[in-house]
């Protein structure tokens, strides 16, 4: 479940449109807002106005015809309609008075039963919010009522004279104000969920068209160039990229076709006349009679073959390196191509002083083509050979490494390889400058790398045996395949290809 | 044996014809598809040399319509194209043997010398001889000068290989192609160990050596 939800949050698509959604859902909030603060908010300020201007005239009054007025005016105002009101204050004895409905009524503040005269400030008169209650009478139950109020200090000669609350019952306008706010709350809710029901189904959409395109990738990556994108003709932009993306697979598609014509055009206008110098040469060599000039002449056509392989390899390399034969893999098991290749190069090794020992197990299942597996495990032991000294050790193995793939190593205990090189020698007639002295191409490893690409394999070079007693590193050759998938497309990909 | 060679490049069809001439075979030349097929129709070869890509015609369709008139020749495809999923498409056309430019030409004469024999009737046999050595395919012995001798079963393929192209040049390609089934050259004297070994076990107790290496060729057993 989580993983599925990561999955999905990967999406760009689905990102993209929960970015929107999000966004939507914030304009939507903000709208509803604004229509919040025109409405509720002006009503309450209303309120507030008119309370100030109320306590205002009660301080006219006050000034004109002190405490009496102004409790008449009370008297006479509190409890009409939404109106209540309290005045206190202490008359000549010294008692305290109090005038105005507010004053029977219980009056709760922050849900604690208190008087509003606490709340009364000493300074300017103070908003206040509180809730009155109105007691049970015979037909109606007690009720609360929500009210807005303005309180503080009726002054003469700036001293308190009576304390003043002055206030509206809002019930009606709060009551209006939450189911506004429900509202508000409920709706950018639905839009969220909408946004986000919307957003996986854009993306899901999106992404079956995107599938197909990554599949087509995966495909040519995999050298079958002959795929195309699949078109809906909408022009749409997907249906543009997918025209585009065809093009240019028509393009290269003709740039490969080109380049092995030309490669195999190279091939045979140069290898016929270097045949016919090889020819020559030899035929020379076995003619002539002086056996000085019949040593040169063998080694001329020596140099000739030397060229033509190299010539050879690297054209090899390049087609593997297109993918064009991995439709010829099949699953096989590589025991025997290892027996094989151990069977042939034990005596050479015993030949020329080295140990050779093996270790080849049963039950692997590769996907692979027997003669390139066994020219890339060939290439790695004559390696091996060429450069492990006389009374070194070469051990070849077929195992299950740790995360149970299929691997094949080749390892000595030569002088092996720098680990900044590493990388290096993999590629085209790079050779390191130890290795110059002795014969070759540098172009071994470039086809042992090209062959495990084409098979998918891990090629890596690792410290192989220590040598004892000179401290050589040794070299450990590997080739790690990956497990042979029961995927059906490949097999079918196969036979798309052969029809 | 009367051989057509059916290459374009006239100079290497000359050296081809000069040398296959010297081993003492009848050598003709055709310089195109259609003309090859033409006198590989009216005459009775017993070899055919021909290049894959030819002018008129290609070489596999040659092949091709040769087999289709029920032409067995054997036939040795030539060739600059050398991969191997090649090879296998000359093979399965019809052809006896792919040899890809450049070759040395011993290994062209080695080659068509084997085809050639291959489509003899004693090539059906159950035993093999060459000298005092004998050799039982059904039994799977080899016996020098009445004396058994012990081979390992790639040992006794390499010999087998050896004594069906007896008093012939086989290469070491060829030997890596029919005995071990590799299509790649090594860079090392691979075979020549595995060849020292079995000389070791043919010759060494015995007066007249019999396996012989030609220089800049490769092996041939012979008295």
């Amino acid at each position: 479940m989580l993983s599925a939800l990561s999955k999905l949050y990967k999406n760009t698509l689905f990102r993209l449109s929960l970015l929107g959604a999000v966004f939507f859902v914030v304009a939507l909030f903000l709208a509803l807002g604004n229509v919040y603060r025109l409405t509720i908010s002006s009503e309450i300020r209303q309120v507030d106005k008119s309370l100030a201007a109320e306590v205002e005239e009660f301080q006219t009054l006050l000034d004109v015809g002190g405490l009496i007025p102004v409790s008449r005016e009370i008297f006479l105002r509190s409890g009409s309609g939404d109106r209540h009101y309290l005045l206190t204050s202490k008359n000549q004895n010294g008692e305290d008075m109090v005038m105005g409905s507010l004053g029977e009524q219980i009056v709760t503040l922050k849900n604690q039963e208190r008087t509003v005269i606490g709340e009364v400030g000493d300074a300017d008169f103070t908003k206040v919010d509180f809730i009155l209650v109105i007691p049970a009478t015979d037909s109606e139950p007690a009720k609360e009522r929500r009210m807005r109020g303005l309180s503080g200090y009726l002054q003469i000669d700036g001293k308190n004279v009576a304390a003043v609350v002055a206030s509206r019952d809002v019930e009606v306008t709060m009551r209006t104000a939450e189911r506004v706010k429900n509202a508000i709350f409920s709706s950018s809710a639905i839009a969220l969920f909408l946004g986000l029901i919307s957003s996986w189904y854009v993306s899901r959409k999106f992404t079956q068209r995107v599938e197909a395109f990554n599949r087509l990738a995966t495909d040519v990556r995999a050298g079958h160039l002959d795929r195309r994108a699949p078109r809906n003709y909408s022009e749409d932009e997907m249906d543009l990229l997918a025209e585009h993306l065809n093009e240019m697979l028509d393009h290269i598609d003709r740039l490969m076709k080109a380049m092995r014509y030309a490669g195999d055009s190279i091939a045979h206008d140069l290898r016929s006349p270097l045949t016919r110098l090889r020819t020559r040469l030899e035929t020379a060599a076995t003619e002539i009679k002086d056996p000085q000039a019949e040593d040169t002449l063998f080694a001329a056509a020596d140099d000739a073959d030397e060229l033509l392989k190299t010539f050879d390899s690297v054209l090899r390399i390049a087609r593997l390196e297109a993918g064009e034969r991995r439709e010829m893999l099949s699953e096989l098991n590589p025991k025997p191509i290892l027996d094989d290749i151990a069977e042939l190069y034990e005596p050479a090794c015993e030949d020329v002083g080295l140990t050779f020992t093996s270790e080849i197990r049963d039950g692997h299942i590769i996907s692979a083509d027997r003669g390139l597996m066994s020219q890339a495990v060939s290439n790695l032991v004559e390696n091996a050979i060429k450069y492990t000294p006389k009374g070194g050790a070469i051990h070849l193995s077929l195992l299950k490494n740790k995360e149970g793939r299929s691997e094949i190593s080749i390892v000595d205990n030569g002088p092996g390889i720098p680990e900044g090189s590493r990388q290096r020698v993999k590629e085209r007639f790079v050779r390191l400058d130890d290795s110059r002295s002795l014969p070759g191409s540098g172009l071994g490893l470039a086809l042992v790398d090209a062959i495990a690409d084409l098979h998918r394999a891990v090629f890596s070079l690792e410290d192989g045996m220590r040598h004892a007693a000179t401290g050589r590193p040794g070299l450990a050759a590997r080739l790690t395949f990956p497990r042979v998938r029961k995927v059906k497309s490949h097999a079918s990909t196969a036979t798309t290809k052969a029809s | 044996m009367r051989i057509l060679v059916v290459e374009d490049d006239d100079i290497a069809a000359e050296y081809v014809r000069k040398g296959l001439m010297e081993a003492g075979h009848v050598v003709d030349l055709a310089p195109d598809g259609e003309l090859g097929l033409e006198m590989a129709r009216a005459a009775d070869y017993d070899a055919l040399v021909l290049d894959r890509m030819l002018p008129k015609r290609d070489g596999l369709s040659v092949l091709e319509e040769m087999r289709k008139d029920g032409d067995a020749t054997p036939v040795l495809i030539l060739s600059a194209l050398g991969e191997v999923d090649q090879k296998v498409e000359g093979l399965r056309a019809g052809g006896d043997d792919y040899l890809a430019k450049p070759y040395s030409f011993t290994e062209l004469l080695a080659r068509v010398e084997a085809i050639g024999r291959r489509s003899d009737p004693t090539a059906a046999v159950t035993k093999l001889k060459c000298a005092d050595l004998e050799m039982d395919l059904l039994a799977r012995t080899v016996r020098r000068a009445g004396k058994n001798i012990l081979l390992q079963p790639r040992e006794f393929r390499l010999l087998e290989c050896l004594m069906r192209n007896a008093g012939r040049v086989v290469t070491r390609t060829m030997l890596l192609e029919k005995v071990w089934d590799y299509h790649f050259d090594p860079q090392t004297n691979v075979i020549d160990v595995h060849i020292s070994r079995l000389r070791g076990k043919i010759d060494k107790e015995f007066d007249e050596p019999l396996l012989h290496t030609v220089r800049g060729a490769g092996y041939r057993l012979q008295v």
